[in-house]
Order: C-alpha cells, then structure tokens, then sequence
C-alpha cells in the first residue's frame, strides 16, 4: 500500500507528466501510421530513455504503447487501413461509419472505448496483478492450442453473406501463416529457396497489402463520379444516450482484452477479434455489425487498449512478457539496470508502482491528446481520392518496408494487394483470413507441442480441464450457427409452451 | 479549393514528418566522443561504421549492441549505425554480409553462437559460412543450465537422471527452438550421458522455461542469464550448469562436468566483419575490444545487466567458431534423419 502510494507521488512529477504526455502524442502518431507499430516505437524510442531516470523513461514507453492502441484506430477508420494489427476489426464497422459522414463519431466512441478499456485494466493492474499473473503460467501449449480453436471459430461468425467463401478465405490464411521453418523439425516450408521467407511472412505485411492497397485501388474506381465531401459535422463524442447501450460491450471486451493479454502470445491483434465477436454473439441486433454500428467499434477498441494492462501484469508480476510489446519493454528495464523478474514488485517498488500509475495517467492524457488529434485527423475524409490513393499507396510501401528493412516485404505487400482487390471483387471477406493468419502458426505450434508432451495422445486437451472448457465453449459457438442449433432450441421452446 | 490545399498540405507534411522520424530513430547512433589525438598509422575509421543485426530491435544482440557501442565508438573515435535487418533467424543479414557487403571495415555484425553455425549447418539453403566472415571477437557468454521449476519432485540432477533412466524418452525437457543453442545442449547430454528425453522446441526461451516453472513440462534447458532472476525469486531451481567452472551467480550449483557430463556450452554473442577486411583497420577493430574488455565502466555495465562477459579476440574468437561448427556438425548429422520431414 505504502509503494501504491508511493508511485503515485512519483508520477505527479513534472518530468513524468511531460514524458507521458510526449510517449502519448508519438505513441498516437505511430498507431494511426499503417506499418509503424508501437512494438517498433519503444524498441527505437529505448535508447533515448537512456538519459532519463528508469521510471520516467518506462513510464513514457508504456504510454506511448497505449496511445498506439487507440492511434490503431483512427486509420482503420478514416481510410480503412488498421495503423496497428490490433485495430484490424475496428475496420469492419469503423470504416461504414465514416462512409456514412460519422466519421467523427466513430473515433469519439473508439476513444471512449479505449478510455474505458485502458482505465478496467488500469485498475487490474494496481490491484490484483499479482493473483492475475499467476494465470499466465496455467497457459502452456495445450491450452494455447485450445486458445487457437476458439479463437478460429471466430471466422464462422465474420463469414456473413457466404460461410463458404469465408471458410475458404480463413483457410488460406491458415496456410499463408505456415510458411516459413517448420518451429518442430526446423525445415523451411513453402519458401521456395527464399531466405526472405524463412521467419514466415510478416502478419503486418500481409495486413497492410490485404486493407490498404485494396482501399487505394476502390478510391480511384470512384473518383470518376464526384464524391461528395463527407460531412463530418457530426459530434465526436458519444451521448450519455448512446454511451448507455454500449457500455455493456465495453465491460465485456475490456475484461475479454485484460485476460487475452494476459496469456503469454496472445495480444492486441487476437483481443480485438475476440471483443468483436463475443459484442455480436450476445448482441441483439447481431445482423448490424459490420454495417457501421458503433458498438462494434467499441468492442474491439475496448478490448485492444484493455490488453495493455493485462499485458503488463504477468511483465511486472513474473517476469513474463504477456505480448511482444511488452517484451521489449522488459528489454528496456534491463538496459535501465531493473533485472526484469518477480522481484520487480518488491525490490524495485517505486519503479514500478511509478509505471503503473503511469499508465492509469496516460489513459487520460490519451483521451485528451487524442480528442486533439482526432479533430484534425478527420479532415482526412475530406482530402480528394485521387490525392488519398497515392498517399495510401506511400504509406504503405514504407510501412511495409520498416518492418525488416526489406523490399522483399514490399513486393510481398504488393501481391497481398492484389490478392484482397480480387477478394473484393468475388465478395470473399478478407476479415476471416486475417484470424487465420493470426492463429494458424499458433495452431500449428502448440497442436506440435501438446502431442509431443504426451506421447501423441490426442485426449491430452480434454483432460486438462482449462483446454476442455475452452474446447467446449469453441464447440457450442461452431453448434450455434449450424442450423442443427435453431431446430433444438425451437423444439425446446415449443416442448415447454405446447 | 484552398481549404483542400490546405489539408493535402497537411497530409503532405504528416508524411514528411514520418520520414523525418524514421530517418532520426533508426539509426541509433552513439553521442559522438570528443576529438582523440591523431591515430598513428592510418586514419580509418574515417566515416561512421555500420552494424548490421540479423534481429529485431530489442532482442538478445540488440542488447549486446547498446551494450557496447558506447565504448567501441570511444575507443575508434567514431559513431555507429546500427541496422537491423531481421529474418531466417539472422541468416538473411549474414548472407549479406558475407556475399555483398564491401569488406572496407565499414561493416560489422553482431554474430551469435551457436546460430551462425547451425543455420547453414540445417539448411541448404542458407549458403554463407564462416568461412567468408572475418571473426573479431567474442563479449559474451551465457552458460546453458538445466532448470525446473521450484515445485518440481527433481531436487537434484541425480533426481532428473534417474527419472530420464526409468522411462527413456518421457521426461519433457523444453529447448529455445529447434537449431537454437539450448536444442544442441540437449543433444550434446544426450550424446554423453547415452539418455533419451523428450524434446519439446517453444519460440524462445521464455515460453520454455515458464513452461517448466508451471509445470507443462519436466524441465527445461535454457540459460543462465535469462533465468536468474526466476532463480533468485525462487521460482526456478536449477540442476545443473554447462559453464566450465561453477558460476559467481550461483556458487552452490554443480558443473555439468563435476555431474559425469562433459558438456561446456551455452549462448555466445560477439562481433564478425567480412572476409579481408583491410589489416590495419582489423589491428584497429581488434585493439578497440581489448580495450573495451579492459574498462572497469564496461565491466560494471556487464555486471548489472547479469551478462558473463567471455572475452576472446581475433583468431581466439576464430578458433572457437571453428570448433564449435565442427561439433555442431557432427552432433547433426547424427540426427538429422529425424528431423527430415
């Protein structure tokens, strides 16, 4: 309590307060760029915390990591490209809004969303880290697998229109994600002599070429009609009204966002798929999602800004990185000289308890740099299509390209380019291949993994009582959309009103 | 119309502010040191020195890398570029290195052990050897150990030898990845004690040995550095050390060899240039690690951040390469009809 109190005072300091505010505004700018992640932010920004005191550099590089999740949005909003993976479902409603003249919005509710998502986690994390940490460590490969299965049952709900063209598409994503060394035997898969393909190909390479070159390609399509400038006289923020009917959802995927990032490899880019999905499952009006309706946007904002505490519980906890963001991040403490490890609560106190009101600081430095921000950003819409297509393409290349300095990547990106105007056009959504390329590897992985830990028997995932539950809940979300579920329950109900 | 100039104006200079950061954080470039006197012989270095890594940023030879960096470019007088160029688990910039870049001494890598070897030793289709490197010296070594986790029924080394004896290939022993170091610990004891576990390859060593503190797995071979402070917090026990001599971390833990197993190896980071790089500029490149081995600043920095510093230069540095690739290629060719899939 005494260190709580402690880091409290810490963080109303100046130079704490201006770092949180600078970590925000860059962590807003490299969030809303396609291709520069927070990931690459805080690995560049490190050696330039050098200089400062540990907290204070720390404090900045994780409000910089939060700023990002929310920054994530604001392009998969305004051109529909995700500036970071984690805001990859934000475009599925995001982005009808804004075509609606709801630009605005649509980003006010995505940045109450991550306020709200940021603050849950926030709370988690000052209060109950310790006893939430001990969670990552109950997640090996077995239940990682189980993760993975739940997580693709997801696909069937983001194939509307044509399950099979979904199916199909979740299916080609998990087989773009097994390119690359075999993580079991170490042999190269489907590389093709390519030593650019070895690692596997880039998930934010191919989520970049798969939304924004696409995008690029429709704007000029429509630009021989005249587009009419998007109103974007609407209000940003949210009515207490509207708020009322969201906040449900906001709960729901915060608390979705704090347990994905919980789990070690699992983080943003999985949370907003499955804050999105568990909004729909339990929504009334599940067939509004994807249309531009503004819940949609707050369950998966909620859920990426929410995974950045439940992150950094098991980091600061255990020592265990919950997502690669956080990772390097522990990289940082160590350059700092804090040995990151369970000693972090205890013998290193003031830094942290520093870093964790830091966070709960930034949340609010992130809605008022971002309410900013986002004014200005809007005015994106109202840039001619022959303008914003290039610059799209721009984007693009060079964020494509930053990842691993590799032009390699950028052909890549290209052809992901092509591949998702194709899909396009035979309405094959692209949203279901993105699941498939997140969580194939980890299939693959962890299915390995799990049969190599138990002598290949295959009931090994139904005795460990944390994979059946997941593999039950998966099982019923699949039954749940087979018609074989709507003949049951109209039999139950008429089996109880005769 | 002005007010769509306006805002294309604005697009316009959001890009060129996004260059202007990429260009500004890329290049993490060491403040530069006051002007030494005048070098004696030769005057390289004359321009920054570019030190390309096969890995992210932020991973284990990024940390090598600000590691050192601040006193190798006191020590030549000069500034460092580091780029990274990451894919193929570093095999993508050292073929670079090997095959493109110019061997003017302008261009240095960190190189890692024993990953440099067993990527082309495992794949035919990474073509660099060290053959084509010039080696300038090893900084770090960090000893491989077998750890389990604290609640596990193995008290000792003996515990987990009798275990692996009763049911050879059941115990679950975790690796860093297939190729990596601690997959080549566990062949090399498996060669020397003549036992057979279960390898389970993760991403790395921490999802290995957190898979052996929850008790996924029986245990789990990683290394030194990596575990210490799980150790210390007493979460981690350690069995055994693959160091030659008991560590100053650790002074109660027996050596592998002090067990009946003969094996010395673990993670080793340094430097390697290309082929024929100029002498002058390798007598200079060379006296720069001397130096910087001998610093008591640098020494406290290894200190802190819990590496072993390992000090071997030039030909040292060669021949301990050599022998490793020598090894690492027998204990492969041994096994690799397993792995063809």
């Amino acid at each position: 309590m005494e260190n709580v109190l402690l880091g409290l005072t810490n963080v109303l300091n100046l130079i704490n307060i201006v770092a949180i505010f600078a970590g925000t505004a860059i962590g807003l700018f490299v969030g809303a760029m396609p291709g520069l992640s927070a990931t690459m932010a805080i690995a560049l920004l490190l050696p330039l915390t050098f200089g400062l005191p540990p907290a204070t550099g720390i404090s900045m590089l994780a409000s910089l990591y939060l700023a990002a999740m929310y920054g994530g949005s604001i392009a998969a909003i305004l051109i529909r490209t995700p500036g970071t993976p984690a805001a990859a479902a934000t475009v599925l409603d995001g982005y009808p809004m804004a075509q609606k003249g709801q630009a605005g919005k649509a980003l006010g509710v995505s940045l109450v969303a991550s306020l709200v998502g940021g603050i849950i986690s926030s709370i988690a994390l000052l209060t109950v880290a310790p006893i939430l940490g001990k969670i990552a460590l109950q997640f090996g490969p077995i239940e990682l697998f189980a993760v993975a299965v739940l997580g693709m049952t997801i696909i069937g709900s983001l194939s509307q229109g044509s399950t099979t063209k979904g199916l199909l598409a979740g299916a080609i994503g998990v087989m773009i994600a097994m390119v690359g060394m075999d993580p079991i035997s170490g042999a190269p898969r489907f590389t093709f002599g390519y030593l650019q393909l070895f690692s596997g190909i880039s998930f934010v390479v191919a989520l970049i070429g798969l939304f924004s070159i696409p995008q690029a390609i429709r704007l000029i399509e429509k630009d021989i009609k005249l587009q009419k400038a998007n109103k974007i006289t609407d209000k940003m923020l949210p009515t207490l009204k509207e708020l009322k009917t969201m906040w449900v959802t906001m709960i729901r995927s915060s608390f979705i966002g704090i347990f994905t990032g919980l789990i070690p490899g699992t983080g943003g880019d999985t949370a907003c798929w499955f804050g999105y999905n568990e909004a729909k499952r339990f929504s009334k009006h599940k067939e509004k999602f994807g249309t531009g309706y503004p819940e949609g946007v707050a369950a998966s904002e909620a859920a990426n800004n929410a995974v950045v505490g439940g992150a950094l519980i098991p980091t600061l906890a255990l020592g265990i990185p919950g997502s690669s963001g956080t990772a390097v991040l522990m990289g940082g403490l160590m350059v700092h000289g804090i040995m990151p490890g369970p000693t972090l609560m205890t013998e290193y106190a003031d830094v942290t308890y520093t870093l964790i009101w830091a966070v709960m600081l930034a949340n609010f430095a992130m809605f008022g740099v971002g309410l900013l921000f986002t004014r200005v950003s809007v005015s994106v819409t109202k840039v001619p299509n022959k303008v914003l297509a290039p610059i799209i393409v721009i984007l693009s290349v060079i964020g494509s390209f930053s990842i691993n300095n590799s032009v390699f990547d950028v052909g890549l990106m290209f052809g992901f380019g092509l591949l998702g105007y194709f899909m396009d056009k035979i309405k094959m959504p692209t949203a279901p291949m993105i699941v498939g390329l997140i969580l194939g590897m980890m299939l693959d992985n962890s299915f390995n993994q799990s049969m190599m830990m138990s002598q290949d028997d295959y009931l090994v995932f139904f005795k460990n009582p944390i994979a059946a539950t997941l593999l039950a809940i998966a099982g019923l979300s699949i039954l749940q959309s087979t018609p074989l579920f709507g003949f049951l329950r109209s039999k139950l109900i008429r089996g109880k009103n005769p | 119309m002005s007010r769509k100039r306006n805002h294309i104006v604005v697009v316009l200079l959001i890009v060129a502010l996004m260059f202007t950061l990429i260009a500004c954080a890329k290049p993490t470039a060491a403040p530069t040191p006051a002007p030494a006197p005048a070098p004696a012989e030769s005057n390289y270095p004359e321009k920054p020195i570019t030190n390309l890594m096969g890995f992210s940023p932020g991973g284990g030879s990024d940390q090598l890398a600000q590691l050192t960096v601040p006193f190798l470019s006191k020590n030549l007088n000069t500034t460092f570029t580091n780029v990274y160029k990451p894919g193929a688990t570093g095999a993508i910039a050292w073929t670079e290195l090997a095959k493109q870049t110019k061997n003017d001494g302008y261009t240095i890598s960190v190189t890692p052990t024993p990953m440099l070897m067993t990527n082309y030793i495992m794949n035919p289709d990474i073509t660099y050897t060290i053959e084509e490197l010039e080696p300038l010296a090893n900084v770090v070594t960090d000893p491989a150990v077998i750890a389990v986790g604290v609640d596990s029924p193995f008290k000792t080394y003996e515990d987990f030898v009798n275990a692996v004896k009763a049911e050879p290939g059941k115990v679950t022993v975790g690796n860093s990845g297939t190729g990596g170091d601690d997959f080549f610990t566990v062949l090399m004891w498996e060669q020397q004690t003549n036992l057979k576990v279960q390898m389970v390859p993760f991403q790395g060593d921490g999802p290995s040995w957190q898979a052996a503190q929850g008790g996924k797995i029986d245990a789990s071979f990683t290394n030194l550095g990596i575990t210490y402070p799980q150790v210390k917090a007493g979460n981690l026990r350690i069995l055994a050390i693959f160091s030659a001599e008991r560590s100053k971390l650790l002074p109660d833990v027996s050596t592998a060899k002090e067990l009946g197993a003969n094996v010395v190896t673990g993670a080793s980071r340094g430097y390697s240039a290309p082929k024929g790089i100029p002498a002058d500029a390798k007598a200079k490149l060379l006296d720069a690690f001397d130096e910087m081995f001998k610093d008591p600043e640098f020494v406290a920095a290894c200190e802190k951040q819990g590496l072993e510093i390992d000090a071997m230069i030039g030909d040292e540095y060669g021949k301990f390469l050599k022998d490793n690739e020598a090894a690492y290629k027998d204990i492969w060719n041994a096994v690799k009809d397993q792995y063809k899939s």
